[in-house]
């Protein structure tokens, strides 16, 4: 058995040495052509470097910058106007309308910071499975036979991605360091990504992007998590025949990434 | 940092663009208003034409099928083809049939209104000075 121990000693250190020596030899056996990449200029990954190191430059006042996830229920309606509407068709108004909120969810990154020392802010991206009613403001007839119609059918279930952009403001309630009330404003910008079917791109209905103020207030627990609720007012971003209004609110919780992972 | 904000502006370029389909074309109102007329049986229900009203709703009534592949018939023998178009922006259901005897005949009725379950459309009659207006619901 002690032969084994000290036979397996020396194996093992062999074997170390030896790929010690692969490994310095083979550095020292470049072949020509890898030694000449060692001093050429590589202007595209140097102009990278330039670009990069200029954007970390501008945002050296963008400090603290905590990377957090979160999720929420959101509850969403739309108000839908489509006065501009001339294609012949209609849709049963009792059948498309309702005058609720509904459910859906949304889950993100968001990154919290602070700019100059002094001013609050987050920014977020968010992917959100929207499941809303729909409010029609107008409604036709066609004596004596077709009451109560409209003319469009709006989406009640899409996907969007959302960029929203947040003014934080440190609101004296509480001791303001183990518990944080924040009270938050600002913009945020909707992509419509999920598959837009054809009654909603008559007559150039159809609108992708969205944009929304936000206004809403959130609780910080000791840096732990946050619980926040926000109220999202929304409007097409572009001129369309059949402007909507989506109207969200959302109650989530945001986790620090560094506590998760 | 930086990296998770270059990754993040990456990702949300690249998905919008993904998403950048779905456009109106010129045939989007004619394929919605297919969608709506095409694999039913419409039943006449009235027809007006000047002060004139025939309600027909509780009897046998006329009916007509208009099927996905561009064929269609109707409950008096007539078999044909038909297509939905857009004529000097007014929308039309062009059908050309043959009757029972094997004549052809060829038609266009003006579309006043069409959804899922009903339809209102209008053809002029040379014998009269106001076109006939039927109303149709389907099952």
């Amino acid at each position: 058995m002690q032969f084994v121990t000290i036979n397996l000693s020396k194996s093992t250190f062999l074997i170390l040495l030896s790929v010690l020596l692969h490994t310095q030899i083979a550095a020292q056996n470049l072949n020509t052509k890898q030694q000449d990449s060692l001093y050429l200029s590589r202007p595209f990954a140097e102009k990278v470097q330039q670009i990069k190191k200029s954007i970390a430059k501008a945002f050296v006042n963008y400090k603290g910058n905590h990377l957090s996830l979160f999720g929420a229920l959101s509850f969403n309606k739309q108000l839908v106007n489509d006065k501009g509407i001339n294609a012949p068709v209609n849709y049963m108004y009792d059948e498309v309308n309702e005058n609720a909120f509904k459910t859906g969810y949304t889950g993100g990154l968001r990154i919290d910071g602070i700019y100059k020392d002094q001013h609050l802010y987050s920014i977020s991206a968010a992917i959100n499975k929207i499941n809303t009613g729909n409010y029609y403001l107008n409604k036709y007839s066609l004596s004596p036979f077709v009451d109560d119609y409209t003319h469009f059918k709006a989406d009640n279930n899409f996907t969007t991605l959302t960029i929203a952009l947040h003014y934080k403001k440190l609101l004296p309630l509480n001791d303001m360091v183990k518990y944080k009330f924040y009270a938050v404003a600002g913009p945020s910008i909707d992509y419509k990504i999920s598959r837009i079917n054809s009654d909603n791109l008559v007559n150039g209905a159809g609108n992708r992007v969205m944009i929304s103020g936000d206004l809403g207030a959130e609780f910080d627990n000791n840096d732990y998590y946050t619980i926040y609720a926000h109220y999202k007012l929304g409007a097409n971003l572009w001129k369309s025949t059949v402007p909507v209004q989506l109207n969200r609110f959302e109650i989530g919780m945001t986790i620090k990434a560094k506590d998760l992972f | 940092m930086m990296k998770n904000l270059y990754t993040l502006l990456i990702a949300v370029t690249i998905i919008m663009g993904l998403g950048a389909c779905n456009k109106e074309t010129a045939t989007t109102q004619i394929e919605v208003m297919t969608k709506m007329l095409a694999n039913k049986n419409w039943y006449l229900d009235y027809t007006i034409q000047g002060n004139s009203v025939k309600s027909y709703v509780g009897q046998t009534t006329y009916f007509v099928t208009y099927l996905k592949n561009g064929t269609t018939s109707d409950s008096d023998g007539l078999i044909g083809s038909y297509t939905v178009e857009m004529v000097n922006n007014k929308s039309q259901i062009h059908i050309q049939a043959k009757t029972t005897n094997g004549n052809a005949i060829e038609y266009v009725y003006d579309i006043i209104s069409i959804g899922d379950k009903k339809m209102t459309i209008s053809k002029a009659d040379t014998s009269q000075s106001t076109p006939a207006i039927f109303y149709f619901t389907s099952n």
